[in-house]
C-alpha cells in the first residue's frame, strides 16, 4: 500500500524558537555537564510526568460515587486505598523525588461544606492522582489570597456559594497532599464509572469547579454546549 | 552577589511578545509548551540529586518573579529563577551561560 501526502498539507515549519526555550536547553545541558544530574535522570522524570494526569483522581471519585464501601475506605485512608486502583504513594515516580513521599487525604464535599486545596508555602500538589499542577495553582496570587479570601478567589473561576455553605481551605505541607471529592451531580443516575469519571475534571478535584453533566475535560465546548469560563 | 549586569543574559530573554499579560487566575490556564515540561523535569532533578531543593526554588521563584522578573510570564519563572540561582551559587558564570545559549541558538536555527 502506497502512502500519499497529496491529500493533506505538510507540517509547517515550526514557529521561531523562543528565548525561554533556548535558556531552558542551555540550563539543562549545563546542569548535566556540571554533573548536577544525568540525562537519564531527566528522561525518567519526563516520562513519568507525561504518564500522569487527572484521570487517576477522576477514577477514584467515580468509583467512590458508585461504591459506598470504597468511598468509606478512601475517606478513611486515601494513601492505602489508592493502591486498589494502582496508585502507590510510597513510590509514585520511581525516581525518589522527595516531594512525592506523603500521606494522601480525600476531602468530601457536602451540601454544606465545600473544600478547596492550596499550598501556601510552595506549590505541593497531589501529582500521582492529578498530574502536574496548572500554572495558576503555583502563583503567589492564588496561594496567598486563597487562604484569606477563598470565596472571592474561587468566584474568579466562576464558582459562587451561598453564605450558609462553609468553604474550607486545606493547606498542603511536606507530608500531606489533599484532593477534593466533589458531590455527584443530579442527572447522572445510571451512569457507568467511566461516564462519571469523564465529568470529574482536574479543577473539580482542586475545588475551583464542580462537576457538570455536560462538561468534560476532553470534549470541546462547541460539542458539548458548554460555555467558556 | 553578582552585579545586576550579570543577570542581563537572563533579562534579555524577555521580548515585547512574551511580556506578561495575564489579568486573572484562569488566564494562566494553558497547556505547557514542551520546553516548560522539560524545565519542570530539570528542577525536579536538581532537587532529587540535592543541587537545589524544590522548596528553596519555589521561594526564589516567588521572590524574583515579583521583583526583578515581574514582567516575565509566570510560565518562565522556573527557568529564569533557576538560571539566576545557578549563577548566584557559582555553579555557572554569566559568560558560560551566554556562550551556551549562543551555541543552542545556532543549533536550533541551523537550516
Amino acid at each position: 500500500m502506497t502512502h500519499s501526502h497529496d491529500d493533506h498539507a505538510p507540517i509547517q515549519a515550526s514557529e521561531e524558537v523562543s528565548e525561554f526555550e533556548i535558556l531552558e536547553t542551555a540550563i539543562r545541558e549545563l546542569s548535566i555537564e556540571h554533573g548536577l544530574f544525568s540525562r537519564e535522570d531527566h528522561r525518567r522524570f519526563s516520562e513519568w510526568a507525561e504518564s500522569v494526569g487527572p484521570s487517576g483522581g477522576s477514577k477514584l471519585v467515580a468509583k467512590a460515587w458508585v461504591d459506598p464501601e470504597f468511598k468509606k475506605r478512601l475517606l478513611a485512608d486515601g494513601t492505602e486505598t489508592c493502591k486498589e486502583v494502582g496508585i502507590d504513594w510510597r513510590d509514585p515516580t520511581g525516581s525518589g523525588t522527595p516531594s512525592d513521599y506523603t500521606y494522601f487525604y480525600v476531602l468530601e464535599n457536602t451540601p454544606k461544606v465545600h473544600n478547596v486545596i492550596v499550598c501556601t508555602l510552595c506549590s505541593c500538589y497531589p501529582r500521582p492522582v492529578l498530574g502536574m499542577s496548572p500554572d495558576w495553582y503555583r502563583t503567589p496570587n492564588y496561594r496567598r489570597r486563597l487562604v484569606r479570601w477563598p470565596r472571592e478567589v474561587i468566584a474568579e473561576f466562576g464558582l459562587h456559594f451561598p453564605s450558609d455553605v462553609e468553604v474550607r481551605v486545606h493547606d498542603s505541607n511536606q507530608k500531606s497532599r489533599f484532593m477534593v471529592m466533589p458531590m455527584r451531580p443530579e442527572g447522572t443516575e445510571g451512569w457507568s464509572e467511566e461516564q462519571l469519571a469523564s465529568i470529574v475534571t482536574r479543577d473539580t478535584m482542586i475545588g475551583v469547579a464542580v462537576p457538570q453533566v455536560d462538561w468534560t475535560a476532553t470534549t470541546p465546548p462547541s460539542d458539548n454546549g458548554g460555555t467558556a469560563r | 552577589m553578582m552585579t545586576d549586569k550579570a543577570y542581563d543574559v537572563i533579562l534579555n530573554t524577555l521580548t515585547p511578545e512574551t511580556t506578561r499579560d495575564d489579568v486573572t487566575l484562569p488566564d494562566l490556564d494553558r497547556k505547557p509548551d514542551p520546553w516548560e515540561s522539560s524545565m519542570q523535569a530539570t528542577v525536579e532533578c536538581l532537587s532529587w540529586r540535592g543541587a537545589w531543593d524544590n522548596l528553596d526554588r519555589r521561594h526564589t521563584e516567588d521572590q524574583l518573579g515579583e521583583t526583578i522578573y515581574r514582567d516575565f510570564p509566570v510560565r518562565s519563572r522556573s527557568v529564569v529563577a533557576t538560571a539566576h540561582a545557578l549563577m548566584d551559587k557559582g555553579v555557572i558564570s554569566p559568560d558560560e551561560l551566554e556562550a551556551k545559549m549562543e551555541e543552542v541558538r545556532a543549533r536550533f536555527n541551523r537550516q
